[in-house]
């Protein structure tokens, strides 16, 4: 099953939009978002099915909340810039 | 025992709150934000559940502008020092306790400009008044919602409304209000909203938290570990992070979470008059009693749940440690942390007798303790 990883600046919003999503029905796992896209040190961040992907945006939308980045997930070890599906 | 010291720590608590905090301390070894085991994410979900039900609680819409303090004079603290700067010239009533005053007064010997509106007879800042003493350069009005010492309930809502008007933010003290009467911060316009979470709130002491409206920013009292942006000298802009460095109080917080759960099944409204009807009770029968000295709003105006008195010529330290002795009545005599108000209502030189019930106080209990003053009175 396709998975993605949304990182976000802090766990409270993490925590903010798993609340948000589980409230849908929509269960999120909950990460430390894994050292090559952890640009300034810890983050963390929520790994969803791709085909929840638009329901997580919308939920940030309403929760003004920007994800640094949405990943494709994969091992940690391959994970580069280059995966990035929707990226500021 | 008779509790009526509610105005200093509520007691009893819902039984929730303490097998929550017992929870935490032996099951949920996680603190929040800082590493990645799942107890560590589990104690993150009831952080933000905690804020979540205080945003409903107090009519906010994004709870992530809520942050946790030990209590409301750090809140207050954070807000007052967070948002002044030498030049600025802020406005307070003189029923503020010292947790709003003495931070003005600190601040007033570095350049920031106080004015204080004084409250009439029975404890209330007129709305005109505190508009007189408005400047070009005022930034700040900080305005208790309901005294410590007597009860009186100021006009938040209609001085929220002068402020957002005329630009200045309006720093709101629920001390004594918060989960016992109803507040919507959006609808009173209170851009920074400063509440404990031990006592109206019912939940364990140790807990406290700040609102701060979006269009607000206020620099941290400190920075330090958030867990996020590690690697960055500079303390992370976005909130809560930005004012809440340092370890949280996860068990307080996890009671106060249930807490606050009750007071949204309960209602607020509903503890509001139950209180209103026990505070009344005993205003009725301390008017009765020959040598009492009542303060504050007149029988029959609202109120907070806080009732001082006097007894003639008997020192209140005296009145409370009788109180106990005869009938198990936990109250406070004295000055109650506010100098400003007992100057305000003419007891600075000698304080009063606080008696403040709470959602749990029984009726027979405030007869119990009326019999037990007018008991006393006879004797003096």
């Amino acid at each position: 099953m396709a998975r993605c990883l949304a990182v976000f600046a802090s766990l409270n919003q993490v925590a903010l939009v798993t609340r948000a999503l589980r409230r849908e029905e929509v269960y999120v796992e909950m990460l430390r978002t894994p050292r090559c896209l952890s640009h300034t040190g810890c983050s963390f961040a929520l790994g969803c099915r791709i085909e929840d992907l638009a329901l997580l945006e919308q939920v940030c939308r309403k929760c003004k909340i920007e994800p640094g980045g949405v990943f494709e997930d994969v091992e940690e070890s391959s994970i580069g810039l280059d995966n990035a599906l929707l990226d500021e | 025992m008779i509790y009526l010291d509610n105005a200093a720590t509520s007691w009893p608590k819902p039984p929730a709150v303490a097998r929550a905090v017992a929870s935490a301390l032996t099951h949920g070894a996680g603190n929040p934000g800082r590493t990645s085991h799942h107890r560590a994410m589990d104690a993150a979900l009831t952080v933000q559940e905690c804020r979540e039900n205080l945003a409903q609680l107090f009519g906010i819409a994004n709870p992530l502008r809520i942050c946790f303090t030990a209590n409301a004079t750090e809140a207050l603290n954070l807000a007052i020092k967070g948002i002044l700067s030498p030049g600025d010239h802020v406005v307070c009533s003189s029923m503020e306790h010292n947790s709003v005053w003495r931070p003005l007064f600190a601040l007033e010997e570095h350049g920031v400009d106080l004015s204080i509106a004084e409250a009439d007879v029975c404890g209330v800042v007129q709305v005109d008044h505190v508009d007189r003493l408005l400047r070009p350069n005022t930034k700040l009005i900080a305005m208790l919602h309901a005294s410590n010492v007597n009860g009186a309930i100021q006009l938040i809502g209609e001085i929220g409304r002068l402020a957002r008007k005329r630009g200045i933010a309006l720093l709101a003290d629920a001390a004594q209000t918060a989960g016992s009467i109803p507040i919507d911060a959006e609808a009173m316009s209170i851009d920074l909203l400063a509440f404990p979470g031990h006592k109206g709130l019912l939940g364990p002491q140790g807990t406290g938290g700040l609102y701060v409206a979006e269009s607000i920013d206020l620099r941290p009292l400190k920075e330090g570990g958030t867990g996020s942006d590690s690697n960055s000298p500079k303390q992370p802009l976005y909130y809560p992070d930005k004012l809440e460095s340092g370890t949280l109080n996860f068990p307080g917080i996890a009671g106060l979470n249930e807490s606050v759960r009750y007071l949204l099944r309960k209602g607020v409204a509903h503890i509001e008059r139950r209180e209103q009807l026990l505070t009344q009770r005993l205003l009725l029968g301390l008017g009765k009693i020959d040598g009492v000295t009542l303060y504050g709003p007149p029988l029959g105006s609202p109120r907070a749940a806080v009732v001082s008195f006097n007894l003639r010529g008997t020192d209140p330290v005296f009145v409370a440690s009788e109180l106990e002795k005869r009938a198990d009545v936990a109250c406070r005599p004295g000055w109650h942390c506010a100098g400003l108000a007992h100057r305000t209502q003419g007891t600075q030189q000698t304080g009063t007798v606080r008696l403040s019930p709470g959602q749990f106080t029984k009726m027979a209990e405030i007869e119990t303790t009326l019999n037990a003053i007018e008991d006393l009175a006879k004797e003096r």
